[in-house]
């Protein structure tokens, strides 16, 4: 007896070999489907906390880029506004004011920063800084001044984790802006610029360089935010429709600000649940 | 004993930042990134609690799993390496080393110390970039990130090691 619990003590290590892989294991295993743990991963407090003051101090180095960034940003703007103001002088009275109202009637929105971000795995997730507390939920939609971002898959009270476009699993319906034909938005590992759309028929008609916007049927993103531009057209795997490769407005290699869309339907449904 | 408990919790940490606020953002030529983590494992002697070093091996490869998004995968990949980690040394260290012996190259002669680093870098990358792949399998492109990514990681651990070796 004695001597078997002497083994036993000698070989204890393999039991804790086994028990801590088991435990990896589930981690692995379970992280995409256990929606709500937020444990060891980026938007745990402690982890979220030490990557937000990292990129306190590595921004200092961007400010440039960034500025020079804005400023084109600014330019277009400015542009925009000027054709909207012609535009708007041409339109009748009394139209106007009603679409101004239904906009930002239903649509609200949280600036956060980006303090973690991955471009190069299969699967991206983007960090921000805002959680739980500032009224940030799950499957919310997240923008940068340029575009689509991603969508806000687990929360915790201070930090969000954002599935990235450039994630396999993500999908976001889109259409081609002047037309109603639309697809889902797919990534498929490589270039971080680079998304595709499957399915659009054969008899759309469409060019390369036409502007790509989400389509508004999930209540994720409101539509008509910009996604990208069409830079190629392919025959799909089946060679019944078309595959459109997007080059994406937003580089999220490279992306700080952004802002998460609440709309009408989440606060809706958050009251809802409280209830 | 105190003292080496703090000092290896303090090893721990400083790979463990290195890791994550450095190396995490290098990705060469869109293939190679360097994990240093493995390189925690040479620290442990001969005798070391086989036990122990387990634990730690666990503890570090979970902190840095936190801060990357790699849910379990370093925790495993060095944990794996670390029940490897005594018999690897067994077979590299000198026949005549004594039994408390701290791996480097000063005690182990360079040629042997430098393989015990390739050994150890390659075994707890495979079982990484295996855990990394299941989500995708593409079999070319991995090796080639494997390769690179292995390569550079034993380029940084061996050029910490000089420094390590010359302190002790």
């Amino acid at each position: 007896m004695e001597e078997f619990l002497e083994r036993l003590v000698g070989h204890v290590h393999w039991l804790v070999f086994l028990l801590l892989e088991l435990f990896c294991g589930v981690l692995l295993f379970r992280f995409n489907h256990y929606q709500h743990s937020v444990w060891f991963t980026q938007a745990n407090i402690v982890a979220g906390k030490v990557l937000e003051w990292e990129e306190d101090v590595v921004a200092y180095l961007h400010l440039g880029e960034l500025n020079a960034e804005l400023t084109g940003r600014n330019i277009a703007l400015q542009q925009e506004n000027e054709a909207l103001r012609q535009a708007l002088r041409q339109m009748p009275q009394g139209e106007s004011a009603v679409v101004g109202l239904s906009l930002t009637d239903s649509l609200r929105s949280i600036p956060a920063r980006v303090v973690a971000n991955s471009v190069r795995r299969d699967e991206n997730f983007l960090t921000i800084n805002r959680g739980a507390r500032d009224g940030v939920r799950p499957e919310m939609g997240v923008l940068s001044g340029l575009g689509v971002v991603g969508i806000v898959c687990k929360v915790s009270p201070h930090y969000a984790q954002v599935m990235s476009v450039l994630n396999r699993q993500s999908s976001i319906s889109c259409r081609l802006r002047g037309t109603e034909y639309f697809g889902y938005l797919k990534w498929n590992g490589g270039s971080p610029l680079a998304a595709f759309i499957d399915d659009i028929p054969r008899h759309a008609r469409f060019h390369v360089g036409d502007t790509v916007e989400t389509s508004g049927f999930s209540s994720v993103f409101p539509p008509g935010i910009f996604v990208g531009r069409v830079s190629k057209i392919r025959n799909s795997a089946d060679g019944l429709a078309f595959q459109l490769e997007v080059k994406l407005s937003t580089d999220l290699s490279n992306v700080r600000d952004v802002c998460v869309v609440v709309r009408r339907e989440h606060e809706e449904l958050d009251s809802m649940i409280v209830k | 004993m105190l003292v080496g408990q703090i000092i290896r919790l303090l090893q721990m940490l400083a790979l463990a930042a290195l890791q994550i606020l450095v190396l995490n953002h290098i990705h060469l030529f869109g293939l190679a990134t360097p994990m240093v983590s493995v390189a925690f494992l040479l620290y442990f002697p001969f005798d070391a609690s086989r036990t122990g070093t387990l634990l730690w091996a666990f503890a570090l490869g979970l902190i840095v799993d936190t801060f990357s998004n790699t849910p379990g995968m370093t925790a495993a990949a060095m944990t794996f390496t670390a029940f490897l980690q005594p018999l690897l040394l067994d077979m590299m260290a000198p026949r005549d080393a004594a039994d408390n012996m701290q791996p480097t190259y000063t005690t182990m002669g360079t040629w042997a110390h430098f393989r015990y680093i390739v050994f150890l870098v390659l075994v707890e990358h495979a079982v990484f970039f295996l855990l990394e792949s299941f989500s995708f399998w593409h079999p070319l492109e991995l090796l080639l990130s494997y390769v690179c990514s292995a390569a550079l990681s034993i380029l940084l651990i061996a050029t910490l090691e000089t420094l390590r070796g010359k302190t002790s």
